[in-house]
């Protein structure tokens, strides 16, 4: 009988007499192997702020390397910080001095120095008057003066006293640029042929279509071991599925979480999964626009809250993959900030959520939930739970699937879908709770705001921004998270799952901050 | 004739006139580009800035005049997005487009009409029925899906083609066909309809009786007379293939401007998609000339000038 495996060896031979050109090279002894990534999309800049984005952070660190590396191979949550590109770093009062990594070569053969990074973090790029990326003042806020101070020795001066630089050193802004090049070809060109110090260099980019990444055998940290790594959109998820399965790729982005049996049923390939640093959630519409909005009321807002069961909709769209939080920000990656015995202060209950829905003279009126098309994995299958839960309790939401992110930000709206990161500081709870929420985030301040900060969050705000050790900064924490709670302006849904599948004879180590290193600990190729 | 002439370039200019006022207000009114281009979580003096570098804190009207009158001037304007120069985005995927384009429009024609033909000649018996079916099958099955089952039969199952991408000829199989399929089998259903029109004309029957053979009776004087359906039908699928080239070129990663298109309309990338509907515009515009003076050549009759 012909079975759907035994039929595809047999086509393997009729599809050699087709077409003899199309075959995957095959490779010599010792020699190193190209690998192919089909992703779902690249992006059109791939400069390191102008181009933040999911799809770019993947492959990043395969050409630009961080000033701070966090350690993920000996701790899961990835608190643990490691020396990059700076060796060393130190804090004296408002003064950071970083001490840089010595003959590290960028991939146009310049020498990295002292100069290079203090432009990396300068306000020139990122937080000056118009700087050249001007996304990164959201990660340099209280930056006063960076310099050199020698060849590998640079300061960091921010207005108030900052223990956490290091940490956010070891995102986005951490990623150095060579000053000279950068300045001669502009912001926009360097986007488009960038030049780092990673393991790899770019040898094409087109934003369209493929981004192809050479060995640097001059990195600091010793030869890559892939020669080439392709990366291939390929929009469609069946074309990768095809792609893997065939051998034609050697690893796939993105797959539908009720596709990842079908791919596991595959010989040769594997999945791979990661908790990634990052919440959906969705926000209530807090303030009086439209002028009638019921929600306005937190008791409507908390007896909501109290009328889904969230571990149930969790266990049944991701089965163990992924949890539910019960208390927001009380999250497992805040190391010791993390209280996993925590009290959830609105736990599921049906008749006291109907008595906090009656207490605030809710009449029945449709709530209008925004949800962005196919954004979030499974959102719309939670909502669409949801929506049912809450008219089992008598309130009456419409969840509006909307194509893009200009419409849901479209008011009038009650309630919004939205995404969270926890990764700004390693084991900090300053992200979202204070940088995503706070009296400067855009949720505060856009057109399309959600809520206005109580008297009691801000002024717990200011003494957690101004704690240094831990037992004060616990203390602030505590006291703004509570300040959050009593308001309750938002609801986190579960903690977001990446995938991927790759052939199963590569041993490779997936980041739950979404990069996929082809390279160092995290990739061992077949001998 | 000049008069001619000067009226369809007149008209011509108008038509592609409108097709670019008519994309700027769909593309301003449907969304703000700041937002889709630099990220939701932007912060507004962020935006602010953006909208600066770009001009967009001007008012749409100021916006629009400046627009139109770049293009005046045959300047396409720099991408938002990627910031290059819009007309070398264009160049970098165009050849892709071409090609998929003549090869999958090119396998239509010779596939189409003959099919169309033999299946006229042997009306009611089971070619004809054979031949329809499966022009039915080509033009009522959609792109995406057609697609879809291909790859999953050629470079899932049998593993003989590549599931996307371009670069070899093999690369260019399963596109073509998927784009080509509709074509064919509409181009098939006509050329039938039009072959069985003429077929029973007298001067078929007179040169049946002159002794002419079958071949050039069919050939040469039935194709001709046949031909004017024809013609219309290959000049309006025209823009059926640059329509189906975005979902096909989606489906298979293939680097053409249907996915450019796709991509910028999404980014609200407004200079890319205004110079991509001023590309597929003026080539409806070329294809419709074209059959114009195809129309000319065929029949002597229009050639008289009678318009």
């Amino acid at each position: 009988m012909i079975t759907r495996r035994t039929f595809g060896k047999y086509s393997i031979g009729v599809g050699a007499l087709a077409f003899p050109g199309y075959a995957r090279p095959l490779r010599a002894q010792g020699e190193r192997p190209t690998l192919t990534v089909a992703v779902d999309n690249l992006w059109a800049n791939i400069a390191p702020i102008n181009g933040i984005s999911t799809t770019t952070r993947r492959f990043f660190p395969n050409f630009y390397s961080h000033l701070v590396e966090r350690d993920y191979i000996s701790d899961e949550q990835g608190i643990e910080l490691k020396p990059g590109l700076a060796t060393e770093w130190s804090r004296d009062g408002k003064v950071w001095t970083l001490k840089l990594r010595e003959g590290v070569k960028f991939h146009n053969g310049e020498t990295m120095t002292a100069e290079d990074v203090a432009f990396t973090l300068g306000p020139e790029r990122l937080w000056g008057e118009e700087p050249f990326e001007p996304r990164g003042k959201t990660f340099t806020a209280g930056f006063v003066r960076v310099e050199a101070v020698d060849d590998l020795t640079v300061e960091i001066e921010t207005a108030e006293e900052d223990p956490f630089i290091p940490g956010k050193l070891t995102g986005y802004i951490g990623f150095v640029v060579p000053k000279a090049y950068y300045l001669e070809v502009g912001v926009d060109a360097f986007g488009q042929a960038p030049v780092g110090t990673g393991p790899y260099s770019v040898a094409t980019f087109r934003s369209g279509e493929v981004l192809e990444l050479e060995a640097f055998d001059e990195y600091w940290d010793g030869p890559p071991p892939a020669a080439r790594v392709v990366w291939r959109i390929v929009p469609e998820f069946a074309g990768r599925m095809a792609g893997l399965v065939s051998g034609e790729f050697d690893f796939m982005v993105n797959i539908p979480t009720d596709q990842e049996p079908q791919l596991e049923s595959y010989d040769g390939v594997t999945v791979a999964r990661a908790l990634a640093s990052n919440y959906p959630a969705f926000a209530f519409n807090t303030r009086a626009d439209p002028e009638n909005n019921p929600l306005v009321d937190v008791n409507l807002r908390k007896g909501m809250v109290q009328a889904i069961d969230m571990h149930a909709i969790v266990q049944a769209l991701f089965g163990d993959k992924t949890f539910h939080p019960d208390v927001p920000f009380n999250f497992p990656e805040y190391g010791d900030y993390y209280r996993p015995d925590m009290e959830n202060p609105l736990p599921y209950d049906p008749e006291a959520a109907r008595e906090k829905i009656a207490a605030s003279g809710y009449d029945g009126q449709v709530l209008d939930w925004h949800i962005t098309r196919q954004f979030y994995p499974n959102y719309e299958a939670a909502a669409e739970i949801m929506v049912e839960m809450w008219r089992q309790v008598g309130v009456n939401v419409r969840a509006e699937i909307l194509d893009n992110f200009e419409l849901v930000y479209t008011r009038p709206y009650h309630m919004m879908n939205m995404s969270m990161s926890t990764d700004f500081i390693p084991g900090d709870p300053y992200q979202p709770l204070w940088l995503d929420w706070g009296p400067t985030s855009s949720r505060a301040t856009a057109q399309w705001k959600t809520w206005d900060p109580t008297p009691e969050y801000l002024a717990a705000g200011r003494e957690f921004e101004a704690a240094i050790t831990f037992e004060e900064r616990q203390a602030a924490f505590e006291k703004l998270r509570q300040a959050w709670l009593d308001v309750y302006p938002g609801y986190y849904l579960w903690k977001s799952v990446y995938n991927w599948a790759h052939r199963a004879d590569i041993e490779w180590i997936a980041r739950p901050d979404g990069e996929m290193r082809m390279f160092g600990d995290y990739l061992t190729l077949p001998a | 004739m000049t008069r001619f002439w000067t009226i369809k370039f007149l008209r011509t200019i108008l038509t592609l006139w409108f097709v670019v006022t008519f994309a700027f207000v769909v593309l301003r009114t449907s969304g703000d580009p700041v937002v889709a281009l630099i990220g939701a979580d932007a912060l507004p003096a962020e935006i602010e800035q953006f909208r600066r570098q770009w001009g967009l804190d001007q008012p749409l009207f100021v916006q629009y005049l400046r627009y139109v009158g770049q293009m005046a001037l045959g300047e396409f304007g720099t991408s938002l997005r990627d910031q290059r120069p819009v007309i070398d985005i264009i160049m970098e995927r165009l050849p892709a487009t071409l090609a998929l384009g003549l090869v999958a429009y090119g396998a239509a024609l010779v596939i189409g009409i003959p099919a169309g033909i033999a299946a006229a000649l042997r009306r009611g018996r089971t070619l004809d029925r054979a031949i329809m079916a499966f022009a039915v099958f080509g033009f009522a099955l959609p792109n995406f899906f057609l697609g879809i089952l291909l790859i999953l039969f050629f470079s899932l199952f049998l593993q003989i083609l590549p599931s996307s991408g371009s670069g070899t000829l093999a690369h260019l199989v399963m596109p073509a066909i998927t784009l080509g399929t509709f074509t064919a089998g509409t181009l098939a259903r006509f050329t039938r309809s039009a072959m069985l029109e003429v077929l029973d004309r007298p001067y078929m029957r007179a040169a049946a009786a002159k002794g002419v053979p079958a071949w050039k009776r069919v050939l040469f004087h039935a194709l001709p007379n046949a031909a004017i359906p024809i013609v219309t039908v290959i000049g309006l699928n025209l823009g059926q293939l640059i329509a189906g080239a975005i979902v096909v070129e989606t489906v298979f990663g293939w680097p053409g401007i249907g996915r450019l298109l796709v991509q910028a309309v999404s980014s609200r990338d407004l200079a890319v998609v205004q110079a991509l509907v001023l590309v597929i515009a003026a080539t409806m515009v070329l294809a419709n000339l074209l059959v114009d003076l195809l129309y000319g050549l065929l029949d002597p009759r229009i050639r008289g000038g009678a318009r």
